[in-house]
């Protein structure tokens, strides 16, 4: 069966709410998450004709979007390198509001992981994607994910543990 | 016997087989430290799913909205405005002749900029919206396919056709719909066994377009729907199961 660009355009968006809570958890300025977003989306119609009809949409666009996030990172390390060797701050610029809250506690202690234990932890934890399926997306064995998983896991409950507990 | 941190962590996640899921489960009766990491793995587990699951709350930026719809969508400009949110009046407002709540309903549409068809609100049995006690109520075909119609069953023949069904912020169905004769889009939402219909985009099947315009959702309906959307919409398992129980809130 396939899909009208309307019908997928629709579809696209009604993903939004999850493809923002994904890139928030990667990337824990609000404005860098959105602009993941939106390069995800804008590659993913690039590249529509790679999708296979009847396949998981989620499951495309987080493997997109992992891939532009992957890119952003490299982008940003060799401009670093080129520019500003001494700046190892990632992205300062969180806004005032978020700090003292759950959510800003939390993206603090993901931005320290390594990326793939961040990945593996947003597609599991945030977006609830099965073993399987996380493993899919990140085209890695699924003994891998969850090895990626359980430390990147006991990484955060360390980090956490410092923070007091929610709420 | 002693289990790896990644064998609990599976076991929180709900990705073991039944076998050593309930092996675990029977271990952690009589082990206390057992019991512990597996509640660390829970709070761990509660906190990262908890804190970014607000993130779906917030409001989609329009920029977002117009990428995904795709480099072909038309400017959002030309169909804005044309979404029609029916205030909803107290419970208690005096009990008016039909007819003049009707025209109330049409004058609060004149006044928001909304296009809604007269059609739509014409007195009589075979009326698709009647104006209820304190909001606008799908009637006739249009209240019997928003109750029995699922969209994975439809033939795209149907005077109504059913888009998508989706769970509102308050726990209740909410439909949308298209009803062909009159071209006129829509969401309903069930309130007790009515259906309200809280929003309509009269221009969202422009004449000629009928055929692709069966499931596509005008972008103005669209924002509607994330408007109130808690969560994805509904695969078609779970729309017939929505149907079975009556579109009761679950």
């Amino acid at each position: 069966m396939t899909h009208t660009p309307e019908e997928i355009g629709q579809s696209i968006a009604l993903l939004l709410p999850r493809l923002r809570r994904f890139a928030r958890s990667l990337s824990r300025n609000l404005h860098d998450a959105d602009d993941l977003v939106q390069s995800g989306v804008e590659r993913a119609w690039r590249h529509m004709d790679q999708f296979k009809p009847g396949a998981n949409l989620a499951s495309w666009m987080f493997g997109i979007m992992r891939n532009a996030w992957l890119d952003n990172l490299r982008a940003r390390r060799r401009r670093r390198e080129v520019a500003l060797p001494d700046d190892s701050g990632e992205h300062p610029a969180v806004s005032p509001v978020d700090t003292h809250t759950e959510l800003w506690s939390v993206s603090e202690a993901m931005s320290k992981l390594p990326e793939e234990q961040r990945l593996a932890v947003a597609l599991v934890l945030v977006e609830g994607l099965s073993y399987k399926e996380a493993a899919e997306v990140l085209e890695i064995p699924m003994g891998t994910l969850t090895s990626r998983l359980a430390r990147g896991r006991t990484a955060l409950a360390a980090a956490l543990a410092d923070n007091g507990s929610a709420p | 016997m002693s289990y790896e941190d990644e064998i609990l962590m599976a076991y929180v996640d709900g990705e073991l087989d039944a076998k050593l899921r309930a092996e675990i489960s029977a271990a952690l009766e009589k082990d206390p430290a057992l019991a512990r990491r597996v509640e660390q793995q829970r709070v761990i587990r509660a906190r990262v799913v908890g804190a970014f699951d607000k993130v779906l709350n917030q409001p989609v930026p329009e920029s977002l909205l117009r990428a995904a719809r795709g480099p072909a969508a038309p400017e959002p400009s030309a169909s804005r405005g044309n979404v029609l949110q029916f205030p909803v009046r107290p419970a208690r407002a005096p009990a008016a002749p039909w007819r003049a709540r009707e025209w109330v309903a049409m004058a609060a549409s004149l006044m928001l900029g909304a296009l809604i068809s007269w059609q739509l609100l014409w007195p009589g049995v075979g009326a698709p919206i009647v104006a209820g006690r304190d909001a606008l109520v799908a009637h006739g075909e249009l209240a019997r396919a928003l109750d029995h119609q699922l969209a994975s069953e439809q033939r795209g023949e149907e005077p109504v056709l059913i888009g998508l069904t989706f769970k509102a912020h308050d726990g209740n169905y909410c439909r949308s719909f298209e009803m062909r004769a009159t071209r006129t889009a829509g969401i309903a939402c069930r309130a007790g066994s009515d259906w309200q219909v809280t929003a309509t985009d009269a221009s969202a099947l422009p004449q000629g377009q009928l055929q692709q315009a069966s499931s596509a959702l005008s972008p103005a309906i669209l924002r509607a729907i994330e408007a109130r959307a808690d969560g994805a919409a509904l695969d078609a398992e779970a729309e017939r199961n929505a149907q079975l129980a009556g579109w009761k809130a679950p």
